[in-house]
C-alpha cells in the first residue's frame, strides 16, 4: 500500500508578522519555522498507519518550498515516513492554493498512492483547499476535518466534527484522500536517534518547474494588519438620552439590532 | 565560519523545547515545592525513551549519536523550563560518557543501555567528599583488595540523584602510599549492593526535586571486575570527563538565565508605573541588554566547547570558560530579572525567584567557578612560559 503525506513548513505562530515588500505576503526574515500544526496530525495518522500496516507499504512525505523546509520534511521522516520529495520552489509563498494543489497532483498522477494524508488547513494562509483540490484532481474520494480514522482492508473510516459537537461518520474507499483536524490524535514526539538515523532516508528533489503547470485563479492582493480602532465613543448625559444615544449607534453601526 | 545550528541539532532542539514546555513547565514549580518525585522520574523515563540520556553515546549501546553541540543545546531547552530535571540529565549523560570512554566492553554493555533507555531512573558520579571537594585528589574513601573483590569503605556528599540512580560511577583510593593522585581508582557499584548505603539529603535553596545525599560505604563489595579503566588512573579520568560535564551545567545556567530574562522582559512590557509600560525607562532596557548580551555571549562560549569537544579538539579550558562565564551571566541575569519584576519577583507567585535559586548552584557544582579559573589560567601559563 502506497501512502502520501503533504506538509507545509509555516512561520511560528508566536512571530511578530510584518508584510513584506510587495506587501502581498509576510517578510520571512527573522521568522522561526517549524511544520504546520494539522500537517502534524496526518504525519501522525500516516505513520500509525505504516506501523499497522508493516512491511507493506511505502509511506513518502511531501512538501513544497525553499530549501528551509528540508527541516519540516526531515521531522516527518525522524517521526516514521519512509522517504521524501522535496518540490523545490523558492516563491511557493507566492502560489494560490490551485497551483500548489497542482504541482502534488502532478507529482502524484502516475505514482498510484492509495492513500494521502493532508493537514486540514495551514496556519498561515488557512485556505483550507489544498487537499480537497488534490483530491478533485487526481479523482481521489474525499473527506475532510477528520478527527478520528480507521482503515480497514479499502476501507476507511473516518469521523468529522461538525458544528455544535455533533460527530458524522464517513466511510470511503480507497484511493483516497483524507485532510486532518486537532483532535485526531496527539503526534509524537521524534526520538533523538530517529532524528539522526532520518539522515540517511533519501529526500528526492524535484524543482517546481518540472510539475507547474496551471495558473493561478486568485491573487492575494494585500497582506497588512488590521487598522488601529480608536479609542472609541465615551457617551455623555442623563441615562434615558444615553440609552437613546447607544440605540442608534448599534442600530446604525452593527448588526445586533437589526 | 558557520554558526548556525544543523538541520538535525535544530530538530533536537525544537523537540527539547516542545517537551519542556509541555511536559516539564507545567509540573515544575510544584516540583520545587513538594517532596513527591513522582513527576520528575515519570518526566525522565519521557526523556529516556526520547533518547536525551545518552545525547553523545553510540547507537550500539542505545545512545543517540546526536554529539556535543545537541548535548548543550538540549539542555538549555530542558534548563528553562525544570532545572532540577535538566541536571539530572546532564549527570546521567555525563555517567554514560564515562562508562563509554574508560568501560570495558563488558561495562558497556552492562550499565549504558539501562541508562539511555531509562530502565535506570538516573546514574550517579560519586566524587566529592567532606575531605575533597575543590580538591578530589585529596579523597579518602578506600577500595581494598580483596582476591576476588574489592571492598569499599568511606563516605560521598552532593551525590545527585543517589536514591533512584541505578549504578554509581565511584572514585576510591586503592593505592594510598602512592603519590597525591596517582593511587586512585574508579569503579561501577550497583544500586542495592549490600554496604552501599543512602544517607541524608540534603536541605538546598534549589534544584530541589533533583536528589542530593550522602553516600556511604561500610565494608561494601563489589566484584573484580567492577574496577574500570586502569587501575590507579582514576584521578585522571575523573579530572577528563568532569570537563565534558561542564558544557553540561553551563548550558544549564544559561537555560535557567533565558528563562528569566524572558520571563521578566514579558513582564516589564505589561507592568505599567508613571502613566507607561515599565519597559519605557532606561534603567530596565539597560538590563534587558546587559542580560542578553552576557546570555548570548555564554551561548556562543558553549557552542565552541561543545564544538571543539565534538571535533576531538582539546576543550578543556573551553568548557571550563563556558561554565565560569555562563554560570556568572546565568546569576546576573536571574537578579536581573528579579529587580526588574520587583516585590513580585520576590514572591512564589511568579517564577523567577526559583531561577535565581536555582541558578545560584551553578557557579558551584561541577567544579567552583574559582577552580574554573585555576584551570584557565593554568592552560594559557603553560602555553606561555
Amino acid at each position: 500500500m502506497k501512502l502520501l503525506v503533504c506538509i507545509k513548513q509555516v512561520p511560528d505562530m508566536e512571530s511578530r508578522f510584518k508584510p513584506d515588500a510587495a506587501g502581498t505576503w509576510y517578510s520571512e526574515s527573522d521568522l522561526a519555522w517549524r511544520m504546520n500544526e494539522y500537517d502534524e496530525f496526518a504525519v501522525e495518522q500516516a505513520v500509525q498507519l505504516r506501523e499497522k500496516l508493516g512491511e507493506g507499504a511505502e509511506l513518502t512525505v511531501l512538501s513544497i518550498g525553499p530549501d528551509r523546509v528540508v527541516e519540516a520534511v526531515k521531522k516527518a521522516l525522524a517521526m516514521g515516513c519512509d522517504n521524501a520529495v522535496h518540490i523545490q520552489d523558492p516563491a511557493a509563498a507566492l502560489k494560490d492554493p490551485w497551483q500548489i494543489a497542482s504541482m502534488i497532483a502532478a507529482f502524484a498522477k502516475d505514482r498510484a498512492f492509495d492513500l494521502i494524508f493532508t493537514g486540514m488547513q495551514s496556519q498561515d494562509r488557512g485556505s483550507a483547499q489544498v487537499g480537497v483540490t488534490v483530491a478533485e484532481q487526481l479523482g481521489l474520494a474525499c473527506t475532510t476535518t477528520i478527527v478520528g480514522f480507521e482503515y480497514d482492508n479499502g476501507t476507511i473510516t473516518t469521523k468529522r466534527e461538525l458544528e455544535g459537537g455533533v460527530k458524522g461518520v464517513v466511510k470511503l474507499k480507497t484511493p483516497a484522500l483524507v485532510t486532518c483536524q486537532l483532535g485526531l490524535n496527539v503526534p509524537r514526539y521524534p526520538t533523538l536517534p530517529n532524528i539522526m538515523k532520518a539522515k540517511k532516508k533519501e529526500i528526492v528533489a524535484i524543482a517546481a518547474a518540472e510539475l507547474l503547470r496551471e495558473e493561478p485563479l486568485t491573487t492575494t492582493a494585500s497582506f497588512h494588519p488590521p487598522a488601529k480602532k480608536g479609542g472609541g465613543i465615551v457617551l455623555e448625559g442623563e441615562v434615558g438620552s444615553l440609552v437613546d444615544q447607544l440605540i442608534g449607534i448599534l442600530k446604525e453601526k452593527t448588526a445586533v439590532l437589526r | 565560519m558557520f554558526l548556525d545550528l544543523t538541520e538535525e541539532q535544530k530538530l533536537i532542539q525544537d523537540t527539547a523545547r516542545d517537551f519542556a514546555k509541555a511536559e516539564l513547565e507545567p509540573v515544575a514549580a510544584a516540583l520545587d515545592q513538594s517532596d513527591d518525585r513522582g513527576p520528575l522520574l515519570a518526566n525522565l523515563k519521557k526523556l529516556a525513551e526520547l533518547g536525551f540520556m545518552g545525547l553523545n553515546v553510540k547507537g550500539d549501546y542505545s545512545g543517540s549519536e546526536a554529539g556535543v553541540v545537541a548535548f548543550s543545546v538540549a539542555m538549555t531547552e530542558i534548563a528553562r523550563a525544570c532545572a532540577s530535571t535538566a541536571v539530572t540529565v546532564s549527570v546521567n549523560n555525563m555517567a554514560a560518557e564515562v562508562i563509554q570512554a574508560v568501560g570495558s566492553e563488558e561495562q558497556r554493555r552492562a550499565y549504558i543501555p539501562k541508562i539511555c533507555s531509562g530502565e535506570y531512573p538516573a546514574a550517579g558520579f560519586a566524587l566529592t567528599e567532606t575531605c575533597a571537594g575543590s580538591d578530589p585528589a585529596g579523597m579518602c574513601s578506600q577500595a581494598v583488595d580483596d582476591g576476588d573483590s574489592w571492598v569499599l569503605n568511606g563516605s560521598k556528599i552532593f551525590i545527585t540523584s543517589a536514591p533512584y540512580a541505578g549504578v554509581f560511577v565511584v572514585w576510591a583510593v586503592t593505592d594510598k602510599d602512592a603519590p597525591k593522585g596517582k593511587g586512585i581508582s574508579c569503579f561501577l557499584v550497583e544500586a542495592g549492593t549490600p554496604g552501599l548505603i543512602v544517607g541524608k539529603e540534603e536541605k538546598k535553596m534549589g534544584q530541589h526535586a533533583s536528589a542530593t545525599c550522602e553516600l556511604i560505604f561500610a565494608d561494601c563489595r563489589i566484584p573484580k571486575s567492577a574496577l574500570m579503566g586502569k587501575l590507579n588512573d582514576g584521578f585522571r579520568i575523573a579530572a577528563g570527563e568532569l570537563a565534558g560535564g561542564r558544557i553540561g551545567i553551563g548550558s544549564l545556567g544559561l537555560g535557567v538565565g533565558l528563562a528569566a530574562m524572558d520571563y521578566a522582559t514579558r513582564y516589564v512590557t505589561e507592568r505599567s508605573q508613571f502613566e507607561q509600560k515599565v519597559s519605557n525607562f532606561q534603567a530596565i532596557q539597560w538590563m534587558i541588554a546587559d542580560g542578553y548580551t552576557e546570555l548570548e555571549a555564554a551561548r556562543l562560549l558553549l557552542m565552541n566547547a561543545a564544538y571543539r569537544k565534538e571535533s576531538g579538539k582539546s576543550f578543556a579550558k573551553e568548557a571550563s570558560m563556558a561554565k565560569m562565564y555562563a554560570t556568572e551571566a546565568a546569576n546576573k541575569s536571574c537578579y536581573k530579572a528579579l529587580q526588574m519584576l520587583g516585590g513580585y519577583g520576590y514572591t512564589r507567585d511568579f517564577p523567577v525567584e526559583r531561577y535565581a535559586r536555582d541558578a545560584r548552584i551553578t557557579s558551584i557544582y561541577e567544579g567552583t567557578n574559582e577552580i574554573q579559573r585555576l584551570i584557565i589560567s593554568r592552560e594559557i601559563l603553560r602555553n606561555s612560559s
